[in-house]
């Protein structure tokens, strides 16, 4: 049995890290950034971001101050048992968001949508969000993402149901205009991390964007061929856009296109954008059966990407 | 040649007057930070603004984190937000507090830059998101309004030290930078499609 005092532990450690430090598949996306880029403002750009996210992890302070929406993903094994059980555990992540706020590793961004009020912790209706995945074992993996406002609020998560007449180059045309659209003047603090939904509900589409966006791997490849030709095929295509750092010109405008899909009604096929900032934060932590800790590199939410 | 200037608020009209648009400055002297709800405590809700902006006509759209250490206020982080979701109160922002210089992630639209021309003020935007580069330039001097409109939201005054660099987007002669930028994105889209065999005149089906 987990007890509650661990798990609470390590969900406050997994915000913290996750605030302030950026997984390396994201340090080496901007290096290798910086070594391809040939505008000078961009280059210079592209280096003081990644200088500033080294220092975020030296100083344990935020990478960006827009720590944005809360947001946890869970992945509990069948035979995984914790003290409290799921209430318990959604309990205790409302109290490591509301303690990683007042200590400043997350700012107090959630607030009521209408009023504006601001509860002060980033814990109201609904939020902080929770999604669970069951898999085989006794594990329990924790991944948060603090998911900016940038590149949520200003176009970069969208959707459309294209027609299955209008196939591959309907779903590549609208999110080639979706993205232009929302990188206009930087509004999503790119190059971004693009994931894309195909199928299902809308809302299924738009998850799995979400998770495509914040959950994959830089550099991973969906494993079946005609999606990962997809992803490469965008991934040059918005490459020469000439988008690049902040929307003001540059070489890179995309670290990643990561797809995820889902059998369909094809009377309309659902596609969602979901567009992860460039200062990308997730953390993931494993509590084994045994009570031992683990931090992870990556969230390994899509099996082995 | 980019040029370079380090600008001290208050700023006069010739301060900002010999900007372009492209060019780099760094913030120096007195600011302050506005918000979704500061703006609408002001123009919506017709409150005063708490305090005077004539010493300190230089905005930073905002919402820094700053914590409450050993009785003084600490900023933790610093990155400017983005202005367009402001443009229903930036003209009368400008206006009516005077402003020489706004800065702010992304830009502002067609009615503020048209009241920026007429008042002489800029627009500078980052091309980094660098907040552990910026937050030994600034200095925290108080806080309005912050027990109604809460931390973020707040007016923080703050005093900048050589704060930046930020580039001059929209200049006061009412250019814009990023207008060229979108002509360009625009064209490298259509050959883009063109690449990936997307006829220019593709059009949807019409599902609704």
């Amino acid at each position: 049995m987990i007890k509650r005092s661990l798990y609470e532990r390590v969900l406050f450690e997994t915000i913290c890290r996750g605030s302030t430090v950026l997984s390396e598949d994201v340090c080496e996306a901007f290096a290798a950034a910086i070594d391809r880029e040939v505008f000078p403002v961009a280059k210079t750009g592209l280096e003081k971001t990644l200088e500033s996210i080294r220092l975020s992890a030296i100083n344990s302070t935020p990478a960006c101050p827009d720590t944005g929406w809360p947001i946890f993903y869970f992945k509990v094994g069948d035979e995984c048992a914790f003290e409290g059980g799921f209430t318990g555990l959604e309990d205790a992540a409302r109290n490591a968001v509301r303690n990683a706020t007042r200590k400043g590793y997350l700012r107090s961004t959630m607030k009521h949508p209408l009023t504006g009020a601001d509860p002060g912790d980033n814990v109201g209706m609904n939020i902080p969000d929770f999604t669970y995945r069951f898999v085989p074992g006794e594990n329990l993996e924790i991944t948060y993402v603090a998911k900016g406002g940038g590149s949520e609020c200003f176009g970069g998560t969208r959707h459309r149901v294209v027609a299955f007449a209008d196939g591959i180059s309907g779903i590549e045309k609208f999110v080639i205009d979706s993205f232009v659209d929302s990188t206009r003047a930087g509004a999503i603090c790119p190059p971004s991390i693009l994931g894309i939904g195909i199928g299902g509900t809308a809302n299924i589409a738009a998850n799995l964007a979400k998770e495509a966006a914040c959950l994959r791997t830089i550099g991973s490849r969906h494993p079946e061929p005609m999606i990962a030709k997809i992803e490469q095929d965008l991934y040059v295509a918005l490459n020469s856009l000439g988008v690049g750092i902040m929307g003001a010109g540059g070489s890179t405008s995309v670290f990643a296109v990561n797809i995820e899909y889902a059998y369909t009604h094809i009377a309309g096929v659902v596609v969602a954008t979901s567009s992860n900032c460039m200062i990308a934060r997730r953390a993931s932590s494993r509590i084994l059966g045994d009570s031992s800790v683990q931090p992870m590199q990556q969230p390994d939410w899509f099996e082995g990407r | 040649m980019v040029a370079e200037y380090t600008l001290n608020a208050p700023l006069r009209d010739e301060d900002v007057e010999q900007l372009e648009i492209g060019d780099s400055v760094y913030l120096s002297g007195a600011a302050f930070t506005c918000r979704s709800r500061l703006h609408r405590y002001v123009f919506d809700e017709d409150h005063e603004l708490p305090f005077s902006t004539n010493a300190r006509n230089m905005l930073i759209h905002t919402g820094p984190i700053v914590i409450r250490e050993d009785g003084q206020w600490k900023l933790v982080s610093f990155m400017p937000t983005s202005s367009i979701r402001f443009e229903k109160w930036g003209a009368r922002s400008v206006e009516e507090w005077g402003l020489k210089l706004i800065c702010g992630k992304t830009t502002m639209g067609s009615r503020t830059i048209e009241m920026m021309k007429q008042k002489r003020c800029v627009h500078v935007s980052p091309r980094s998101v660098s907040p552990n580069l910026w937050v030994d330039a600034i200095r925290i001097e108080g806080v309005y309004l912050f027990d109604e409109l809460g931390s973020i939201e707040a007016a923080w005054h703050l005093r900048l030290d050589r704060l930046g660099p930020f580039v001059v987007d929209i200049d006061c002669h009412g250019r814009n930078l990023f207008d060229g930028i979108n002509r360009l994105v625009d064209e490298n889209r259509n050959k883009a499609l063109a690449e990936l065999g997307i006829s220019s005149c593709f059009s949807y089906t019409k599902l609704y």
